[in-house]
């Protein structure tokens, strides 16, 4: 007789844990966009996807969050380079080793609605600015949350990443000895900016390569920032989706579930593309 | 020189926050052009200690979440990343387990929502606690998995070879020896599950007031006094736990670098 322990086999038990939630999820998206389930559907159809697939405001909300994602990451890459680069001692010990691990407990709403309250035009920056004399009226300062190119945005997704990504290239200088191979590229009569050029940038990118697009996906995703910070055109594609979800118009629901799950696509294509090239490049290397 | 200026600029923007919400938090009055708050009080915090303000339940509430949530998804993801490191399709399952991390917790709520309200799990604290359980499972295994290392195998069947039975191993070599890695396990479920707020939005269909939920509650409510305080609130145990991480991946360096 076959034993339970036969039956359900540590695998199974971990698809039924981490993959077969989504697979259903994905599978109910799927149906619902094509018609076949749901309250207001009346069997199979491409109306929802072609509505969808055609609807300008989709694909600018995808584009707006990916490049948001682009420039929130470039900004704190240069940021952790450039403090990694020339304070690596004092990120191992001192002061700034114990405050650089601070920013890691603040959630994204904290960071959301801490940035909202310091630069929204009557946050804090605006009263400071006004009471020293540098702007003469709540409409001078210039509009920074809510406005139309994500600054906000921007800021506190740079904000939540630069200590993250800070961390993980200290910890590449360290791993990989960069210092060590610093001096032989000096000891060799190698120039400053060589140094910098030719051994720190490249062996501190080639490694961090995944990080930075795991943070890259992360700010695309994010949900909490542009629901404080965004506004409604042009929207985060997380927002988009949900608030086409959550409309009083049902007929919006099959739209917002082909939304879904085109985002999962792209995301899965990104990363699994990402590494299926990383892998390639690695091999022709070899 | 540069360089202090440049670390007390960089210390200034990390501590900024901080004392921003915890002054925020004592105002009641903040009138455009003032730089602080022109009316102030402590009502709201004395108010934190009676057990029927609404802050208080939801910290109650996120603690109890997010610990259980950060219990669970640690021993599941300690037993099977050590049969995924054990197994042949490592790499796989490794992959894998980054799908629901891509997936964003929001898009997620909104694929799976449905067998919730089937299932009568939506808006329900239980129904919150799967739910995250599902996004921080898969994150535990990457974490637990750098555990399992070939010196590891060694040492358990070293334990086997010498008549160590599967619980005495268990007991006396594997979790002495991954105590850190637990820990560490532990408190990142705990922080995920304690930042979360569209998924548990979605799930607890707004029934579910944990800190986070409370935040944008009392910003739709216009209330920024309440909402620095709940948001203090929220970054106080994570800074206490990220401290004492730290602490503990210091020390695992340490004892490693001792080691070699």
């Amino acid at each position: 007789m076959l034993s339970i322990k036969q039956i359900t086999p540590w695998k199974t038990a971990l698809f039924i844990l981490m993959l077969l939630p989504m697979l259903l999820g994905l599978s109910y998206g799927l149906l619902y966009s094509f018609g076949v389930i749901g309250l207001l559907n009346t069997g199979f159809t491409t109306e929802h996807w072609s509505d969808v697939l055609l609807n300008f405001s989709f694909w600018k909300s995808l584009l707006f969050s990916f490049g948001i994602g682009l420039i929130s990451v470039g900004i704190s890459l240069l940021i952790a380079l450039w403090m990694v680069v020339n304070w690596h001692r004092d990120l191992r010990r001192g002061k700034l080793s114990t405050l650089i691990y601070l920013p890691l407990a603040f959630p994204a709403t904290v960071v959301g609605f801490f940035i909202f309250q310091s630069f929204s035009k009557a946050g804090f920056w605006s009263r400071f600015l006004y009471q020293i004399g540098i702007i003469s009226d709540i409409e001078d300062f210039p509009s920074v949350v809510n406005d139309a190119y994500g600054i906000g945005i921007i800021l506190a997704s740079s904000f939540i990443i630069t200590p993250f990504l800070s961390l993980i290239l200290k910890g590449i200088f360290e791993n990989e000895h960069v210092t060590k191979f610093q001096h032989i590229a000096k000891s060799l009569g190698a120039s400053q900016r060589q140094v910098l050029m030719k051994i720190t940038l490249p062996i501190l990118l080639q490694k961090a390569k995944t990080s930075l697009l795991l943070f890259l996906i992360f700010v695309i995703g994010s949900y909490e920032i542009p629901l404080l910070l965004g506004r409604q055109n042009p929207k985060m594609i997380t927002v988009a989706i949900v608030d086409k979800a959550q409309r009083f118009n049902l007929n919006d629901i099959p739209q917002a579930y082909a939304m879904a799950i085109l985002y999962v696509l792209f995301l899965l294509f990104l990363f699994f593309g990402f590494q299926r090239l990383a892998k390639l490049k690695t091999k022709a290397y070899a | 020189m540069r360089k202090h200026i440049g670390q007390s600029i960089v210390g200034f923007i990390i501590l900024f926050p901080i004392v921003f919400l915890l002054i925020l938090s004592f105002g009641k009055q903040w009138y455009y052009p003032h730089i602080l708050p022109n009316l102030w009080q402590t009502s709201q915090w004395e108010a934190l200690f009676s057990p029927s303000f609404q802050l208080t339940k939801s910290l109650g509430l996120s603690l109890l979440l997010s610990i259980s949530v950060g219990l669970v998804s640690t021993v599941t993801a300690f037993y099977f990343s050590k049969k995924i490191a054990y197994s042949y399709n490592k790499t796989t399952w490794l992959s894998l387990a980054y799908v629901p991390y891509l997936l964003s917790p929001i898009i997620f709520a909104l694929l799976i929502h449905f067998y919730f309200l089937k299932t009568g799990l939506s808006g329900s604290l239980l129904g919150v606690i799967i739910a995250q359980f599902l996004i921080c499972f898969p994150f535990g295994i990457i974490i637990c998995s750098t555990f399992w290392t070939s010196q590891i195998q060694s040492l358990e069947n070293l334990s086997f070879t010498l008549g160590g039975s599967t619980t005495q191993t268990l007991k006396r070599v594997l979790l002495p020896l991954a105590k850190s890695t637990l820990l560490l396990c532990f408190f990142q479920c705990f922080l995920i599950s304690w930042f979360e707020y569209g998924l548990t939005h979605f799930i607890g269909a707004g029934k579910v007031k944990t800190l986070t939920v409370s935040v944008f509650t009392y910003v739709n409510e216009a209330n920024p006094f309440l909402a620095a305080l709940a948001g203090f609130l929220l970054i106080l145990p994570s800074v206490l736990l990220l401290l004492v991480n730290k602490r503990l991946i210091f020390k695992t360096s340490k004892k490693l670098a001792d080691y070699e």
